[in-house]
């Protein structure tokens, strides 16, 4: 039976080897082009996405959500990005202010296992969350989020009641104690407002990366969590990353690896 | 007043020359009256001139502003307040003509920045500053710089040793390192007090 039937095959292969040819040859075109293609158009989406969705003239777009990933295994010296972070916004220029007063947009924590002994440090910013608890507690409308997910104060309506601080589960806000001078142009900062991370709203309306995620070495990725063709999508979809106290449901845009 | 005084004067002397002697002789003393009045007009005002602050507004760098300057010392607040809540909370940073945004304050900063006799701007807490100067006769406290930078960021506080205009590069020759005094002459240009 096998044999007759082997012989059926080889007929049938004889008879149709024009067409099985021709059949084989689109095929494997068209499995080439499956497998390219996305490729392909990943590579494109993604450049053009970094370009045209962060146009000046257009504003922030609400179908983005801006996030970040941190990877701390890859066991980088995150006081580089602190110290990129404090040239980006001029921080650390107070005088009078106390070491736990002064502003700090990135703090470096490090945890300890206590059980085993295992210890690690991460950077903690702003974590962008979708449903941020400074937004709801402010009564002025001084801290807000942009349309693409950057929580952020507007010093114009902070009127320094600090609620925000009280409210924030990472500890991310700061309050300037004293006079300032000589801030940079690109971020005004004064007595009497709160102030924290903003993700680099400067930068990334001109098309850059925030200042962290550029002297990080690639152990932080910023891109659109949104687009399922960007960078920091495809590593969350292929390797996952946690939020931290994700129990508290606020979906922040800060995601971490290897805690 | 000087020009309208003036116009007075000649005035009264050629009615004075058009009229027969008797008649003029006539008219003198109210004519010595007219020019006491005058006089003592001219004390007036001159006395009045000296009340108050008198603003001095320096020239700025920039070739031409947002608006004529009437119209900008009327309506600069609602300009700068219309463009930071756009900016900063919708993210728009340009004109939809790729432009700089009108109420930019850092474009304002830029332009109206105003040197001192060193050659170093000047910080908000002078007098002379571009907007402490109108501000403070029109008795308005503003607070935006106490956050925001109020003198240009980068090179601005150093003096520029060239201003790289009448350099003739064509003087130095590529490849060779040894210049004489003359070609040392050819090529720094003259530096001026007032070079930015």
């Amino acid at each position: 039976m096998t044999i007759n039937i082997e012989n059926e095959k080889q007929q049938d292969a004889a008879t149709k080897v024009e067409t099985s040819r021709r059949n084989f040859i689109f095929g494997s075109v068209a499995a080439a082009g499956l497998t390219v293609a996305p490729a392909v158009m990943l590579y494109q989406t993604a450049n053009a996405r970094s370009l045209s969705d962060f146009s000046l003239k257009d504003g922030a777009s609400s179908k983005v959500r801006l996030g970040m990933l941190v990877d701390t295994s890859k066991q980088v010296d995150w006081n580089k990005s602190v110290e990129a972070c404090n040239k980006e916004h001029g921080l650390g220029n107070e005088k009078d202010s106390r070491d736990d007063q002064k502003t700090q947009y990135i703090r470096v924590v490090d945890v300890k296992n206590k059980g085993t002994g295992y210890t690690m440090s991460l950077p903690v910013m702003c974590q962008h969350c979708e449903q941020a608890p400074c937004i709801d507690v402010c009564p002025t409308g001084a801290s807000m989020k942009r349309p693409d997910g950057i929580v952020l104060v507007d010093s114009h309506r902070c009127i320094g009641c600090r609620y925000c601080m009280m409210a924030c589960p990472y500890k991310a806000r700061s309050f300037v104690h004293e006079v300032l001078t000589d801030q940079t142009e690109n971020t005004p900062r004064g007595k009497g407002c709160v102030e924290s991370c903003n993700m680099c709203v400067n930068r990334i309306d001109k098309g850059q990366e925030p200042a962290c995620v550029k002297a990080s070495n690639g152990a932080i990725v910023f891109g659109d969590l949104n687009d399922p063709t960007s960078t920091i999508s495809a590593l969350l979809k292929e390797h996952g990353g946690k939020q931290i106290r994700a129990d508290l449901k606020l979906n922040p845009g800060v995601y971490y690896q290897g805690i | 007043m000087w020009l309208q005084l003036n116009i007075d004067f000649s005035f009264n002397s050629s009615f004075i020359s058009k009229k027969s002697k008797e008649k003029s002789l006539h008219k003198l003393p109210l004519a010595v009256a007219g020019l006491a009045l005058i006089a003592s007009f001219n004390t007036v005002n001159a006395s009045q001139s000296n009340l108050g602050p008198s603003i001095t507004i320096q020239e700025t760098s920039g070739e031409k502003c947002v608006l004529p300057s009437e119209e900008m010392r009327r309506q600069h607040p609602d300009i700068l307040k219309h463009d930071r809540i756009k900016t900063l909370r919708e993210g728009v940073r340009a004109k939809a003509d790729g432009g700089v945004l009108d109420g930019s304050l850092k474009q304002c900063v830029n332009c109206h920045a105003i040197k001192d006799d060193n050659n170093k701007y000047v910080r908000i807490d002078n007098d002379q500053h571009f907007c402490v100067s109108c501000h403070q006769y029109a008795a308005v406290s503003i607070d935006c710089f106490q956050c925001h930078r109020d003198i240009p960021e980068g090179s601005g506080d150093f003096h520029a040793l060239s201003n790289h205009k009448d350099i003739n590069y064509n003087a130095v020759v590529p490849g060779t390192y040894s210049l004489t005094v003359q070609d040392m002459a050819n090529i720094a240009p003259e530096v001026h007090s007032d070079d930015n």
